[in-house]
């Protein structure tokens, strides 16, 4: 036995592993492309959940500008009555100003706050503005959802794809 | 004795780096894929499918070894990350061909035919496929070897350094594992 062709195909030949090199040169690996999984691009994700975030965001500020410009006669309804000490004799003594009454405790807050959520009773041209607005947004949010969906299908048939096939 | 042989053997693993030819090139695609560079995986590929598939080809069905070699190096470029030592691609991708290939026979819990898959419609490959049969049936260190020696075409000093084996244990694998094939060709020829 030739141990040197054995070892590093030096040397003189072994007819036989000749042979058998020449047989099982036939399972030899077959030289094939890597299909190498595709880089994600999360652009098509990030443009909408920013054109979400900015619609929201737009939505919102719309809102607070419309209850603010609704406020003013909310808050005349909610007027806390004035302390009564201004009726008293220029003599007496002036009590001890009331933290109460300056500053309505917490649950009066929360009743103010309770009062100004309130639907106001819109004239009817600014109502119907308003829910033509409202429609608007939902549509707006209802696209980018459907935006989203489509992003989301389309980004996962990779994965499966490259998933191998057992047994 | 043989078994004790190849647990002793199939233990004494070196870094590949004592006896690779090539000036750890893989430590540069290594590091160059994991900066992106994916070219640099392909390359990696081009050199070691051929271990990979010598190393399935010695423990699975033959249809199944390249679907399994795909598997293995898209499995690899995911978890290339947790490699600690680039220098170690070889040994690591061996072992998880080896894992693959212990995966593969739980997964289908030994219902495949091997020696249907592996018959060829050329009486050439029905030999090749008689033979590599027969180095199936060796022990797995030499039978590993073997396929990589002779079906592969790797020489022994590429043996060691893409497996991590040291070159001593690769050469007393080929020459025991060799001698058992003679005697197994033998026996078949006089039948």
């Amino acid at each position: 036995m030739n141990d040197d062709y054995l070892w590093d195909k030096t040397g003189q030949p072994d007819p036989q592993i000749q042979q058998l090199e020449e047989i099982l040169g036939t399972l030899r690996y077959q030289p094939k492309p890597l299909a190498l999984p595709q880089k994600r691009n999360y652009f098509p994700l990030l443009a909408i959940a920013a054109s979400l975030l900015l619609a929201l965001l737009a939505g919102g500020i719309w809102l607070r500008v419309r209850s603010r410009n609704e406020a003013p006669p909310q808050q005349a309804s909610i007027e806390t009555p004035k302390p009564k000490f201004e009726d008293e004799p220029v003599g007496t003594p002036k009590a001890p100003v009331n933290k109460s009454a300056v500053n309505p405790s917490p649950v009066v807050a929360n009743n103010r706050r309770r009062n100004r959520s309130a639907p106001p009773a819109l004239p009817k041209r600014e109502r119907e503005e308003a829910l033509m607005a409202k429609e608007q947004l939902m549509l707006a949010l209802r696209v980018t959802t459907e935006k989203l969906h489509l992003v989301h299908t389309k980004t996962q048939p990779n994965q499966i794809k490259n998933q191998h096939r057992v047994g | 004795m043989y078994a004790t042989a190849d647990m002793l053997l199939t233990s004494t693993q070196a870094p590949a780096a004592e006896q690779s030819q090539e000036p750890a090139i893989e430590v540069v695609l290594v590091r160059a894929v994991l900066q992106g560079d994916r070219e640099g995986f392909s390359r990696l590929y081009e050199l070691y499918a051929p271990l990979v598939h010598g190393i399935l080809l010695a423990r699975v069905p033959r249809a199944e070894v390249d679907d399994l070699v795909q598997d293995i190096f898209l499995h690899a470029f995911k978890k290339l990350h947790t490699l600690r030592d680039a220098a170690a691609f070889g040994p690591w991708i061996a072992m998880i061909a080896r894992n693959r290939a212990v995966d593969f026979y739980r997964r289908s819990k030994e219902t495949v035919e091997i020696n249907d898959d592996l018959r060829g419609s050329e009486p050439h490959d029905s030999r090749a496929a008689e033979i590599l049969e027969l180095i199936r049936s060796l022990p797995e260190a030499y039978r590993e070897t073997l396929v990589l020696r002779l079906v592969e075409g790797m020489t022994g000093p590429e043996i060691a350094a893409r497996t991590g084996l040291t070159a001593a244990s690769v050469r007393v694998n080929l020459h025991r594992g060799m001698k058992l094939l003679r005697e197994q060709l033998g026996f078949m020829e006089g039948l």
